[in-house]
């Protein structure tokens, strides 16, 4: 559905986007994150039809976002940063005025059915200036699914909303993937990316590192296995495995680095047993993606 | 450039900048009315009106009232087309409304239109009321014989004059509004953008323009030249990534 090869954008001297090249599947929720001026925006101005790239060229739906942006713009939807509602005008005028801008057929119909799913039928006749932030946020969401578009684009729909706001909007976003939309979500809350994305991309001007989140967690940490005992336990040398990578003791809990442990596992804990360790409790240690974040874009250095 | 983007677009401005509150209703609606109800009670006051010779009457008549006519076109999209960017620029509605299939020039035909069409409107309608009242006021003769001297120049002021003028005020004033950061200033500059033209016209007032009509066409042909070079210059700064990048 998104497909980029070597999208770079310049602004001046200064590079926006560097090289990104990137394959999104339909239907396929992708998070994009990365710190502040790491180029998200530009990238999804880019992928939009919004902005021209410097170089590098992509396809959107099929359609060239170089060669026809007109037609790219016409068939993607897209939340900005900012909502950019008019302010004096009402619910209604704001949603009539694009959906005429988008040619939407029924837009009368199309206007209720998002109005309502938002649950901002009541106030539809209000001016938006009377809006809480959430309220103009989940306007900006409906703006932008007035004509159905196939791919989303979201540029941080969550922040600045309280955690019930958010939560709607995010439940309102897992909706949308359901309906086999493909959804572009620039966010700086990982516990969004990781609740709603199938995949993740880092950047950082250039594009660090793409995968699930369970992907990068396991790539830049390997798989740690938490075994907690009833008393502690000492350990001789020769109680080695073979394939125990590195054991950490810490009193009655053990860390121990794994490759495989659906298929190790068994055999460390048997050989444990053996070793006279009582054992309460063994899980997999859960790495947030917020350190694996700040991991890899501490190792990235400009 | 479908006419139905351009429609949704000047209706919009129209909604938003009569909804935007008084400073629009001033400049596009009240400025007007009062001028315009002036010159009708300098009408309805002369002593002895009806005794006087239509040919004296040309100055307090004809010529005064006609300078509004002049100045309206100018005046009247003035605060409307600066409203029509600093709102944007201040709502921050430019990027979602760039994402749409809407083009540039669509955007900066619609905007100037959304101006020019009110400004004509409301100057034809004024001009409209003035002859009304003459024919009221006056003997049935006057209008008769103020039609003769002064129908060309009339005609001239209405049908060419106002719209190159109303163009030049409303490419002047987008062009300065989408540079400045506030509105106080965007209207002070534009004011300034406004003056060469409306003391050439006074200037033109003074100088028997009834019987050179020829000065007048002369200012229309410079009007029309600086709304080119205005308009050109607008194409440049209505570029998408121009607005995106630059419009702060
Ligand atoms: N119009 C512009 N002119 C000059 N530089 C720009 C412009 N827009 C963006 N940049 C630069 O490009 C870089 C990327 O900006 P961008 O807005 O894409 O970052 P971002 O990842 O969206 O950041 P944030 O998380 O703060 O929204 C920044 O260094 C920024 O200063
Ligand atoms: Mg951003």
């Amino acid at each position: 559905m998104i497909h980029a090869e070597g999208l770079t954008r310049r602004f001046g001297e200064r590079i926006a986007v560097e090289n990104l090249s990137l394959g999104i599947g339909a239907g396929e929720v992708f998070g994009f994150l990365g710190p502040n001026g790491a180029g998200k925006t530009t990238t999804v101005r880019m992928l939009a039809g919004l902005l021209a790239p410097t170089t590098g060229r992509a396809l959107v739906a099929g359609v060239d976002v170089c060669a026809e942006p007109q037609r790219v713009r016409s068939v993607v939807g897209i939340v900005t940063e900012h909502p950019g509602l008019y302010e004096k005008l009402s619910a209604w005028h704001n949603l009539k005025f694009y959906a005429d801008l988008y040619d939407v057929k029924s837009s009368e119909t199309q206007i209720e059915k998002y109005l309502n799913l938002l649950g901002l039928w009541e106030r539809r006749c209000e001016p938006v200036g009377t809006f809480s932030k959430g309220m103009k946020q989940k306007l900006a969401i409906a703006r932008a699914l007035l004509h159905e578009p196939h791919v989303l684009f979201l540029d941080e729909p969550t922040s600045g909303l309280d955690p019930e706001s958010a939560k709607t909007v995010r439940n309102f976003i897992a909706q949308l993937a359901s309906e086999k939309r493909t959804i572009f979500l620039c966010t700086h809350n990982l516990y969004e990316a990781e609740q709603l994305c199938s995949r993740i991309g880092l950047i950082k001007q250039r594009l660090i590192k793409v995968g699930s989140p369970q992907q990068l967690k396991r790539e830049l940490y390997g798989r740690h296995i938490i075994i907690d005992l009833k008393e502690p336990i000492s350990l001789s040398e020769d109680w080695q495995l073979p394939f125990v990578r590195d054991v950490q003791i810490n009193g009655r809990r053990l860390l121990v680095q794994l490759d495989d442990p659906e298929v190790q596992n068994p055999v460390l804990v048997q050989r444990l047993v053996e070793l006279g360790a009582q054992i309460q409790f063994v899980r997999e240690q859960d790495r947030t993606l917020e350190e694996v974040y700040l991991d890899l874009i501490a190792q990235e250095k400009p | 450039m479908t006419l139905k983007r351009i429609q949704t677009v000047i209706i919009k401005e129209w909604r938003e900048a009569f909804k935007g509150g008084k400073t629009v209703w001033i400049g596009t609606v009240a400025i007007p009315l009062i001028l315009l109800g002036v010159s009708f009670f300098q009408l309805f006051h002369l002593s002895d009106i009806r005794a006087i010779p239509p040919e004296e009457l040309v100055g307090t008549l004809f010529l005064v009232p006609f300078l509004y006519f002049l100045m309206f076109p100018m005046i009247i999209p003035h605060s409307m087309a600066i409203y029509a960017i600093m709102s944007e620029k201040e709502q921050k509605s430019l990027e979602p409304l760039l994402a749409t299939p809407l083009r540039t020039g669509e955007l900066l035909l619609a905007k100037t239109l959304a101006s020019v069409i009110p400004a004509l409107a409301i100057t034809w309608v004024a001009f409209g009321l003035f002859l009304i009242v003459i024919q009221f006021v006056l003997p049935a003769s006057v209008l008769e014989w103020a039609w003769q001297q002064f129908s060309t120049i009339w005609l001239m002021t209405l049908g060419l004059f106002a719209p190159l003028a109303a163009t030049f005020m409303t490419l002047a004033a987008m062009a300065i509004a989408t540079r400045v950061s506030d509105v106080r200033t965007a209207q002070l500059l534009s004011s300034f953008a406004m003056l060469p033209i409306l003391m050439a016209a006074f200037f033109l007032i003074f100088q028997n323009l009834l019987e050179k009509p020829a000065l007048l066409g002369g200012l229309c042909a410079a009007l029309l030249v600086l709304d080119l070079v205005l308009l050109g210059l607008n194409v440049k700064l209505f570029g998408r990534e121009e607005i995106l990048t630059r419009w702060r």
